[in-house]
């Protein structure tokens, strides 16, 4: 299946160059005049304004992590690695850095769209992955929460089947997920203090 | 003391898209005359022709040559945008120019090329934006197999789709082929609102000819319905459709007898594709001029002259007029004027876009 990739909204975003100043970097600027970014270039240190960039493009070759202001390979936006010396250990780092996308030097005419699309949507599968991946560690730190919920309304003389139906009847009457109505059955919160508001607290 | 310019010339002279090679060439022959014949220049223009025939293997290797055996670092050429691609490398290699005259289907800007003619947002978008209220959301997109093609019918159904049209079909056939039986069949059966037609050369004359046969057998296609769309077709092309060509469509820089684009109006070209070739050696003798002979492409673009042009330093496109014409009685009528657009080849920019339609009004009852 092919999958259809809208003309990307780049007009006005803002790409970073880390890179010492070079040749490189002037071939970058050009290219991502012409789409209609908006480049920026720091070096050896990112200003404030690099967490607010939409795409990073970083040097490889001199960049380590101590460099970015966000934990290594957590960066907010797609990196596009900048690779110099095609060396193992320059491209691990690369790669452990958070390279969505790569781009051969000396930069020359082009290569700056495949690689700003190709980043963005690896950017976002992984994005979308983390998430996925969060919610379904945190459905699964929650098994005990549903089995405490369970046995706790099969105290009330039903079966076990009856109060699972049960607690999946509350969570979808709550329109919440069976993990929280679980908590909520197993946690149930403090009384409300006088005029505050229901806070529920795990 | 005039200065003496080669200026390499790559149009293939045969071949299955010679009419609008011919055109481009003849617009450029027809600039470097003008310029020798100018008794204010101070150039003397050289043509230094090769003709890679149609073959796309021989772009690279005959713009290489152009390159290592004259002086020329500037050369005009190419139809197709993949033989664009096949010279860039080889531009690179001989730091030389392509000065490149035909509507392409926009995505790039290379540092190496300058592009004379429209890009989507100068063609695809306003003819689109202006043919959806008038026939209808339903299209049928059809192309030459290659990047040409592709693009243009990608952009043309993300577009379509985000006015709510509908793609009914999307057939392509190689350069040359001219077996459009099937892609006919297929346009009877499914009576689109109108097609767009990206063929080239051979296939597009082919399909066109086919077309009429179907509006004279089928009265769903008679008179003015499911009209014929294109983004790459001029008055070079007219003599061989012959009686075909009544009543297609086309959107483009220029038509003959229009005076909105400098490039025309001097050469007197009636193609745009001519002009476009036409206007390209000139801006770049007036370049020369400005900055020398051995100035190289950035210099070029940042001379206020080139500004004057409409050529745009950062996308090395042109600014344009946008025109929207229909072939009655063998000849383009201009029946929209879209004004001048700025080039936008990524379509990133959407303030370069034309206007949306406005929704129509409707009477609340």
């Amino acid at each position: 299946m092919i999958r259809r990739l809208p003309t990307p909204e780049l007009g006005g975003a803002t790409a970073l160059i880390l890179h010492r100043p070079h040749a490189t970097v002037q071939a970058l600027t050009r290219q991502l005049s012409a789409i209609g970014l908006r480049p920026a270039h720091d070096w050896p240190e990112p200003g404030a304004a690099a967490l607010a960039a939409d795409f990073v493009f970083f040097d490889a070759d001199l960049c380590h992590d101590a460099m970015f202001p966000w934990p290594a390979g957590r960066a907010p936006m797609p990196l596009i690695a900048l690779i110099g010396s095609e060396a193992p250990g320059r491209i691990e780092w690369a790669l452990s850095a958070g390279a969505d996308a790569q781009m051969l030097k000396p930069v020359g005419d082009g290569g700056v769209y495949s690689a700003l699309l190709i980043a963005r949507q690896s950017f976002e599968t992984r994005r979308r992955l983390a998430d996925e991946i969060a919610g379904l560690k945190a459905r699964l730190a929650e098994r005990q929460t549903v089995v405490k919920a369970v046995l706790l309304l099969a105290a009330r003389g039903k079966t076990e089947a009856e109060a699972y139906d049960q607690l999946r009847a509350l969570a979808m009457a709550w329109q919440v997920t069976i993990e929280e109505a679980a908590r909520r059955i197993a946690e149930p919160p403090e009384a409300p203090e006088e005029g505050g508001a229901d806070v529920r607290r795990r | 003391m005039r200065t003496p310019v080669d200026i390499g010339l790559l149009y293939s002279q045969g071949g299955s898209y010679g009419q609008m090679s011919r055109a481009c060439r003849d617009g450029a022959l027809a600039a470097i005359a003008d310029v020798n014949a100018d008794p204010g220049s101070r150039l003397t223009l050289t043509p230094v022709e090769a003709d890679p025939k149609g073959n796309l293997d021989l772009y690279e290797p005959l713009c290489a040559r152009i390159l290592a055996e004259s002086a020329a670092r500037h050369v005009v050429g190419c139809i197709t945008s993949s033989s664009r691609k096949e010279v860039i490398p080889a531009l690179e290699r001989g730091r030389g120019v392509l000065w490149y005259a035909c509507p392409h289907e926009g995505f790039e800007t290379s540092d190496r090329v300058v592009y004379t003619h429209a890009c989507p947002n100068q063609h695809l978008l306003p003819l689109l934006h202006w043919a959806v209220p008038r026939f209808g959301r339903r299209a049928f997109l059809t192309g030459s197999n290659y990047i040409w093609g592709w693009e243009m019918n990608r952009v043309a159904r993300e577009t379509l789709t985000a006015q709510g049209g509908a793609v009914l079909g999307e057939r392509y056939l190689a350069v040359g082929d001219t077996g459009i039986a099937r892609l006919v069949a297929e346009i009877a059966a499914l009576r689109p609102d109108f097609v767009l037609n990206n063929l080239i050369g051979d296939s597009s004359h082919a399909f066109l000819a086919a077309m009429a046969e179907l509006r004279q057998a089928d009265p769903a296609f008679a008179g003015d319905a499911c009209p014929v769309l294109s983004c790459n077709l001029t008055e070079c092309e007219l003599p061989v459709l012959g009686r075909a060509a009544e009543g297609l469509i086309a959107v483009g820089p220029h038509f003959a007898g229009e005076r909105g684009w400098r490039a025309a109006t001097d050469s007197g070209a009636d193609s745009s594709y001519e002009a476009a070739a036409y206007g390209a050696v000139r801006m770049l003798a007036r370049l020369i001029e400005e900055t020398g002979p051995d100035a190289d492409l950035a210099t070029l673009l940042a001379s206020p002259a080139a500004r004057d042009f409409g050529l745009d330093a950062e996308t090395h496109h042109m600014r344009l007029p946008v025109l929207i014409a229909r072939v009655t009685n063998g000849r383009f009528e201009v029946i929209e004027r879209a004004g001048q657009v700025v080039a936008d080849p990524y379509l990133t920019r959407r303030e370069r876009w034309p206007a949306a339609p406005r929704p129509a009004l409707r009477a609340v009852p």
